[in-house]
């Protein structure tokens, strides 16, 4: 629906503007890219910026409680854990395990996706008829039965569960993927490029990629917070990240069993988990409706 | 009609034996001796290990290790648990009524839900009481449901001491075994304590019915919300307004008939993830189903449960999707071509 306009003024601004227009006046949107690009900078520098050593023991300050509270350190915010490790140096060290691997899981799953729907969504017939069916079962198989079977193979580990989480979300980027090509090839531009004598890589490269990567940014954040939900799942039930890594879903499940003494060691891993995963639900959202608002505008 | 049918039935075959062969190979996929993982015996000695090669015909060659496969799985022996050493099957289908009862209620909790609340939140979408229910179903749609079930435990079980925090009932109630679904079992059972033992069972029930059904009902008011809003763009709307029909019969007669229709194929799609949760669930309250049973094998490296859990959940994901797909065209003539 276009909207009436008082003045004729030509909009001639870059998509790539317009959407950022479009985007910016969101303030939700805003505020979770602020939140994804701060998780994204801690993921990338948590090497340099932990004020502890996160595997350092210290024996004297076995299970510290949070500075908030009467016997709690101000050097130590949330406090250590039962081994005596800084809880606020191991969660920000757990942001590169959690956060910064579902963006490594969803960029490769996006590769692969991209190479194999675009194969799919290019060819015609028995071939793409085949591919996508063996797509079906894919899809009918629960992830976290996907990586109980990779962990049964090749044992436990935060890579292995990586495979198999990217193996999980690779069917839904096929499937996206290939139904957006779809409908792209049936445009009227596309048979006009066809008789222009252009090749089915002309095709794709020129024309097909730049109209799907709105799609594809949407695609790919649903998939980021699948992925974060899914790394610190497996990390809770112990398939994913081992012993002394501060993985999140793993931190949880380490201070289980001192619920009791600390609920905070339960609770703060937690709340990251969930703050991270929110952070990319937001600039999703934020990107779906600016998208819309575009083309209607 | 009848052409898709045969076309979907085409499909499902191609499917499991798709299926069949995945779950064929990881016999030999997983570490440790080849003719233990088939059989799930623990110890075997020589004479026992001849016959169980000839029995699973491993001096042949593989297609036809695949098609004694296939006999014995349509046989019923699905081999035994290395943990009980009791026959997968017979153990499957002792678990197996737990998770699906957990999982149909929370299913139906996230219709009864959702699809209202996605319709009101579609009806005035910039209103106080719209922004609100998108804004409760993105904070639903990004809790980790392990920490999730872990928090309801924490104050309803622990702090409050309402609720139980594991299991399906009691221990002091017995309620004689029949279907597994234990609400029918209690209401079928001959037991003067019936009363009594149905609210305990479902006070049992409430927690992980809760926490199960937070994910899909978040989806399910997103999609509802989504499709309504989009319904009500389409031209029809506007000619039945025009017409002169008010809001509650355009909603009703063109709006809600063509916005939940996709809602069915939703659910299968949906039907996978919700096994995830469900198995996490179950490890989180100590439900007895499927789920958490799969999860004891991989740590008990049970291989042969492994291999039957594939099997059972799978097919049952894969029957779900079909059913639901057959309804959604069942209904709607449009998505039988194609």
């Amino acid at each position: 629906m276009s909207k009436f306009r008082l003045y004729l003024e030509e909009n001639n601004r870059s998509p790539l503007k317009q959407l950022w227009r479009e985007f910016r006046r969101q303030h939700s949107a805003m505020t979770g890219l602020i939140l994804f690009i701060s998780f994204f900078v801690i993921s990338l520098l948590a090497p340099f910026v932990t004020p502890h050593d996160p595997y350092l023991q210290v024996d004297e300050l076995l299970l510290l409680p949070p500075s908030w509270s009467a016997a709690g350190l101000v050097q130590y915010p949330f406090g250590t854990d039962d081994l005596g490790r800084d809880l606020l140096s191991r969660m920000i060290k757990g942001t590169s395990y959690t956060f910064g691997f579902a963006l490594i899981t969803v960029a490769g799953a996006l590769l692969m996706g991209l190479l194999l729907g675009a194969l799919a969504g290019m060819s015609k017939g028995v071939k793409s008829s085949i591919f996508n069916h063996i797509l079906d079962l894919a899809l009918t198989i629960p992830s976290l039965l996907l990586a109980i079977i990779i962990v049964a193979i090749i044992g436990p580990g935060l890579m292995n569960t990586t495979w198999a989480i990217m193996l999980a979300l690779l069917p839904q980027f096929v499937h996206g993927i290939r139904n957006a090509i779809d409908e792209e090839l049936k445009q009227d531009y596309v048979v006009a490029y066809r008789l222009d004598g252009a090749n089915d890589w002309h095709v794709f490269s020129r024309l097909i990629l730049p109209n799907i990567w709105e799609k594809l940014t949407i695609m790919a954040t649903m998939a980021i917070s699948t992925a974060i939900l899914d790394i610190a799942a497996l990390g809770f039930l112990g398939f994913g990240a081992q012993a002394p890594l501060s993985e999140w879903g793993a931190m949880i499940s380490d201070s289980l069993d001192l619920i009791y003494l600390a609920p905070s060691s339960v609770a703060i891993p937690g709340l990251l988990i969930f703050t991270a995963v929110l952070s990319v639900n937001l600039v999703g959202d934020g990107l779906k409706t600016a998208i819309l608002k575009r083309r209607q505008s | 009609m009848t052409r898709y049918l045969l076309r979907r039935l085409f499909l499902m075959a191609f499917v499991f034996l798709a299926l069949s062969l995945l779950a064929f190979s990881l016999s030999y996929l997983f570490p440790g001796d080849i003719v233990q993982n088939l059989s799930g015996l623990r110890q075997i000695d020589d004479s026992q290990r001849q016959q169980l090669i000839s029995y699973y015909q491993l001096d042949h060659n593989i297609l036809q290790q695949y098609l004694a496969f296939l006999t014995r799985i349509a046989h019923g022996d699905w081999g035994q648990s290395f943990a009980s050493q009791q026959p997968l099957l017979q153990e499957i289908q002792l678990l197996l009524p737990a998770t699906l009862e957990l999982a149909s209620y929370a299913l139906l909790l996230s219709f009864v839900i959702g699809i209202p609340l996605g319709i009101v939140a579609a009806f005035k979408p910039d209103s106080f009481v719209g922004k609100s229910i998108s804004a409760i179903a993105m904070v639903g749609y990004s809790l980790p449901i392990f920490w999730w079930g872990l928090l309801l435990i924490m104050f309803f079980s622990l702090a409050l001491g309402l609720l139980p925090s594991a299991g399906r009932i009691g221990v002091l109630y017995e309620i004689p075994h029949s279907s597994g679904f234990m609400l029918y079992d209690i209401l079928l059972a001959d037991i003067d304590y019936r009363s009594e033992a149905l609210y305990n069972a479902l006070q049992h029930l409430l927690l992980p019915t809760i926490v199960l059904a937070t994910f899909p009902t978040t989806v399910m008011i997103s999609f509802v919300r989504d499709a309504m809003l989009n319904v009500w763009e389409q031209n029809y709307i506007k000619t039945a307004r025009a017409k002169g029909l008010n809001r509650g019969q355009v909603l009703y007669r063109h709006g809600l008939r063509n916005a939940l229709l996709p809602v069915i194929r939703q659910i299968g799609l949906q039907f996978s993830t919700l096994i995830t949760l469900a198995m996490l669930t179950e490890v989180i309250f100590s439900w007895p189903g499927i789920g958490r049973w799969l999860i004891d094998s991989i740590y008990q490296r049970n291989y042969p449960a492994i291999q039957a859990g594939l099997l059972v959940i799978s097919t049952m994901v894969i029957t779900i999707n079909m059913l639901t797909e057959i309804l959604h065209a069942f209904f709607n003539p449009l998505a039988r071509r194609g």
